[in-house]
C-alpha cells in the first residue's frame, strides 16, 4: 500500500504516518516513509510518502502510484492529484469542527486516521485503537478517531 | 525488536551499539536527529557517555578527536556547512590517525532543502583521504554507523559517514537487538609526541602513513554486483535504492548491471578500470559530486555528470533519474514531468518574538539601513525586508563590519544593522566583534535571543542552566559577554514592548551616526514553538479584525506579515486564522486604521 500524506507544519501529519506504521509493525508488515518540510514551521507543507508490504528500497511515490493521499489542507489539492485520485481529505469544515470540539488543531490527525481507517481493507479500528490507547490525550485521540471513521 | 527509526535515529543506535560513547556536534538540518536520540538511548539503557550539543562544529570536532585520542569510540554530527567550519582539526585528524574511533557524521543536503551549498561532503573525505560511508537506505545508515566504527577503530583512521536528506528523514521498520549496549572502557591516552605533536618537519612521515593506509583500504574496496545486464551503471548512496527500484518496476534486470560502492573513496582503481573496460557503456549516477567517476582513469567510454549525462546541480530524484535513463536510451517510456509542490513563501511562526524585533528595527531604520543576517529562523527576516544578506554563520556581525570599514573609506556614513541569534551568536558570532569592538566599527548589532536552537528543533544553547540531561550547568549569559567587551551603547528589552524596543533603537541610531563603535541590543523573546515559550506568553481571549474598520489595505500583512494575517477575497477585508493564530496581540500596531483588536 502507498500512502502520501500532505499536511502543514503544526498538524501532527509526522505522528498520523508513525502511527500508521506502528500497526504495520504490529501486523507484521514491512514499512518506510519518508517526510520532507520546508523552513517554515508552522504552516508550511509537510509531505510523507510512506510504502506498507511494498518491496522498494525507497519510499518515494511516483505519478498517479499512491493508493491513498491523506490531505490535510485543500491548498495542496493540485498536488495531491499528482500522486493519485483517492484522497482523504480535511474540509473547512472538518477543521472547525476539531478546533471547536478539540480546542486543538493537532487532533485532526486522528480523525484523518479514522477515515483512513475506513476508507482501506488492511488494518481494523481495532488496530488503531491499540495504539491510540497508549497515547496522553488518549481520550480526546480516540474520540476524534471515531469522529472520522463513522464520517460526522 | 522492530523500531520504525530515521536514517538518524538509525545512526545514533548503530554508533551507540558499537560502544560509541563520547558524541559531540552541532545542530542543522538535516543532522540534528542524532545527538538526541543518543541523549535519549543514554537515559533508557543507563549508559556511560558523553552525549551533548557544542558550541560549534570546530570545537565539537576537536572535542571528538582528543576522546579518541584517549581511546573512547567518539563521534561528531553535523550537516554538511558545519564540515566547512570543522575543517581545520578535520583534516588534521587524517594525518595524527586515531586511537579509539572517530567517526564524522556529516548530512548532505542536495536540493538544497534547507542550506546555502549543495556541497558533497564525500569531497571533503577525499580532500583529507579519509574513507567514506554512503548508506542508501535508513537500514544501511545503522549497518554503515556501525562499519564506520569497527572499520576506523581497525584502521586508525577518522571515517566518514555522509547522509543526505532523504536518508536522514526516511524511516524503515529495523531490528534492533537492544542487549548491545554495554558500559565497559577502557580510558588511557598514551603519549606520543611524534604523533600527537609533531612538528612540521616530521609531518610527511605521518601524512606518508596515511597515504599507506588508505592504498591498502582502496585494495579490498569493490563494488557489490546486482543485475545482468549490457549497460554498466556505477553508483552509491541513495541513488542506489532508486536506480535498484526503476529496474525491478520496469523490469530493466537484463539490461542494467548495478555495481555499487558502499564506501564511494578510496576504491580500488585498476579494478574499476577493469570493470568498466568489460561494458560498452557506463554511466555513474552518484548524489552530488562526480566522486566515483573521477577516479576512473580512462573515462572514454563513461557517462555521467562530466559529460553532463546527470545534472550538475539539484537533487537527483528518482524522477530525474528515471530520465536519464530514458535519455541514454535503457528505458523506453514516458518522461516524469518533475512536479513541485506550490511554493508558500516561509515565515516565522505566528507570534513570533523575532517578527515583532523586525518590525521595531525597520520603524526605525526604514529602508535607509544595510540589514546583515544571519543563518536562523530569524533569516525570515527578508519577508520583512529587515535582511539583506545571509552568508554563513556569525557573517551578519563580520559582514557589519566590512561594510562599515568599505563606506567609510569613502567617507560616507551608511547605518548597518546586524541581526543574529543567541545560539549563532555563541557559534560564531563573538569573534567578529571582538574585531569590531577593536577596529572600530561602527554598526548596530541586534541579538535575538530566544533562549534556544530554534530553526532545527529547539536545542539547548550554552546560556541554558541545564545539559540535555537536564542536569545543572554553568549558564553563560550573553550580557556578561557584551559587557566584558565594553561595549559602550548597550541595552536589553523584551522584543514583545514594541514602544520601549523602538525607543532604545532610536538611542542606538544616534550613538552610531555620532561613534566610531558597534552598539549592541539584546531583543530578548521566548521561542513560541516550544511548549514552554507558548504556554507562557501572553495569551489574549481573542485577536480579531474589526470589519467594519478594515480598509482591506493590506499594510499589516505587508508590514508584519503575521501568517495568521489572511485576506478575505471575498470580503476584501483581512481575518485572523483561528487555526494558527496565537492570540499574541503583537500585530495591533501594524494596523494604522487600529481594526485589529484585542478581546482580554
Ligand atoms: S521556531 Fe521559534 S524562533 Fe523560529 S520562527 Fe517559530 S517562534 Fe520564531
Ligand atoms: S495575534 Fe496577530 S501577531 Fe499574534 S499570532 Fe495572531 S495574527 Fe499573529
Amino acid at each position: 500500500m502507498k500512502i502520501a500524506i500532505l499536511s502543514l507544519g503544526g498538524m501532527g501529519a509526522i505522528s498520523l504516518s508513525k502511527i500508521i506504521a506502528q500497526i504495520a509493525i504490529n501486523s507484521k508488515l514491512s514499512v518506510k516513509s519518508t517526510e520532507i518540510h520546508g523552513m517554515a514551521k508552522k504552516g508550511g507543507l509537510v509531505e510523507i510518502h510512506m510504502k506498507i508490504d511494498e518491496v522498494d528500497l525507497s519510499p518515494f511515490i511516483s505519478k498517479n502510484e499512491a493508493d491513498f493521499i491523506i490531505l490535510f489542507d485543500a491548498m495542496y489539492k493540485d498536488y495531491a492529484l499528482y500522486f493519485g485520485n483517492n484522497i482523504i481529505g480535511l474540509t473547512e469544515n472538518d477543521k472547525n469542527y476539531v478546533i471547536s470540539k478539540f480546542k486543538d488543531i493537532k487532533f485532526a490527525n486522528s480523525f484523518l486516521l479514522g477515515r483512513f481507517i475506513g476508507a482501506q481493507s488492511i488494518f481494523t479500528k481495532n488496530d488503531a485503537l491499540k495504539i491510540l490507547e497508549n497515547f496522553k490525550n488518549k481520550d480526546e485521540n480516540i474520540m476524534a478517531l471515531e469522529d472520522g471513521f463513522n464520517d460526522i | 525488536m522492530k523500531f520504525f527509526l530515521s536514517g538518524n535515529e538509525a545512526v545514533a543506535f548503530g554508533l551507540l551499539e558499537t560502544k560509541v560513547r563520547f558524541i559531540s556536534g552541532y545542530p542543522g538540518t538535516p543532522s540534528s536527529e542524532i545527538i538526541p536520540t543518543a541523549i535519549k538511548l543514554k537515559k533508557q539503557y543507563n549508559l556511560k557517555g558523553y552525549f551533548e550539543w557544542s558550541v560549534n562544529e570546530k570545537t565539537a570536532t576537536e572535542e571528538a578527536v582528543a576522546a579518541s585520542f584517549a581511546n573512547l569510540n567518539s563521534a561528531v554530527v553535523f550537516k554538511q556547512v558545519g564540515l566547512n567550519v570543522a575543517m581545520d582539526p578535520f583534516m588534521n585528524a587524517a594525518i595524527t590517525g586515531t586511537v579509539g574511533s572517530l567517526v564524522i557524521i556529516s548530512a548532505d543536503d542536495p536540493g538544497p532543502h534547507s542550506s546555502q551549498t549543495e556541497q558533497d561532503s564525500r569531497f571533503l573525505a577525499f580532500f583529507a583521504k579519509i574513507p567514506v560511508f554512503d548508506p542508501s537506505t535508513p537500514q544501511e545508515a545503522y549497518e554503515m554507523a556501525k562499519c564506520a566504527v569497527n572499520f576506523s577503530k581497525e584502521n586508525e583512521l577518522p571515517v566518514m559517514l555522509r547522509t543526505t536528506t532523504r536518508i536522514s528523514h526516511s524511516r524503515k521498520d529495523i531490528e534492533i537487538n537492544t542487549d548491545g549496549f554495554k558500559n565497559d572502557l577502557d580510558i588511557d591516552f598514551k603519549k606520543n609526541q611524534d604523533r600527537f605533536a609533531a612538528t612540521p618537519h616530521f609531518r610527511y612521515l605521518l601524512h606518508k602513513n596515511l597515504n599507506q593506509k588508505i592504498d591498502k583500504i582502496s585494495q579490498n574496496n569493490t563494488p557489490k554486483m546486482f543485475f545482468n545486464g549490457k549497460t554498466l551503471i556505477i553508483t552509491s548512496g541513495v541513488s542506489f535504492a532508486y536506480l535498484y527500484d526503476l529496474v525491478i518496476r520496469y523490469k530493466l534486470e537484463n539490461k542494467i548491471t548495478l555495481a555499487k560502492f558502499d564506501m564511494p573513496y578510496p576504491v580500488n582503481q585498476d579494478n574499476l578500470q577493469k570493470t568498466v573496460d568489460t561494458y560498452s557503456d557506463t554511466i555513474v549516477i552518484e548524489e552530488s559530486y562526480p566522486l566515483i567517476e573521477m577516479q576512473i582513469k580512462n573515462r572514454t567510454s563513461v557517462k555521467g555528470r562530466l559529460d553532463k549525462t546527470v545534472p550538475n546541480e539539484g537533487e537527483l530524484t528518482i524522477d530525474t533519474i528515471k530520465n536519464i535513463l530514458i535519455e541514454t536510451k535503457i528505458l523506453n517510456t514516458e518522461k516524469s514531468d518533475i512536479v513541485k509542490p506550490p511554493f508558500k513563501k516561509p515565515s516565522l511562526c505566528p507570534g513570533c518574538g523575532h517578527r515583532s524585533a523586525f518590525f521595531a528595527i525597520k520603524n526605525v531604520f526604514k529602508d535607509d539601513a544595510i540589514y546583515t543576517g544571519d543563518i536562523g529562523c530569524y533569516t525570515l527576516g527578508i519577508n520583512l525586508n529587515a535582511v539583506d544578506t545571509v552568508h554563513c554563520m556569525g557573517a551578519s556581525v563580520s559582514f557589519a563590519f566590512g561594510f562599515d570599514k568599505a563606506y567609510s573609506l569613502a567617507n560616507k556614513k551608511k547605518p548597518i544593522v546586524a541581526t543574529i541569534g543567541d545560539s549563532t551568536f555563541f557559534h560564531s558570532g563573538i569573534t567578529p566583534l571582538i574585531d569590531a569592538v577593536h577596529n572600530k566599527a561602527s554598526f548596530l548589532l541586534v541579538i535575538l535571543d530566544n533562549s534556544t536552537v530554534a530553526m532545527t528543533g529547539n536545542q539547548k544553547t550554552p546560556s541554558d542552566s541545564e545539559d540535555s540531561f537536564d542536569n545543572p550547568a554553568n549558564s553563560i549569559r550573553i550580557e556578561d559577554i557584551v559587557k566584558a567587551l565594553k561595549i559602550k551603547f548597550f541595552k536589553t528589552e523584551d522584543a514583545y514592548n514594541l514602544e520601549s524596543s523602538e525607543k532604545i533603537l532610536k538611542m542606538a541610531k544616534k550613538f552610531i551616526e555620532t561613534n566610531n563603535e558597534p552598539a549592541v541590543i539584546i531583543l530578548k523573546h521566548p521561542c513560541v514553538y516550544t511548549k514552554e515559550g507558548l504556554s507562557k506568553n501572553i495569551h489574549f481571549n481573542n485577536v480579531f479584525v474589526d470589519e467594519k474598520l478594515c480598509k482591506g489595505c493590506r499594510i499589516c500583512i505587508e508590514k508584519f506579515e503575521c501568517p495568521a494575517l489572511v485576506f478575505d477575497d471575498t470580503k476584501n477585508v483581512v481575518k485572523i486564522d483561528a487555526a494558527t493564530c496565537i492570540n499574541c496581540g503583537q500585530c495591533v500596531k501594524s494596523c494604522p486604521f487600529n481594526a485589529i483588536r484585542i478581546e482580554k
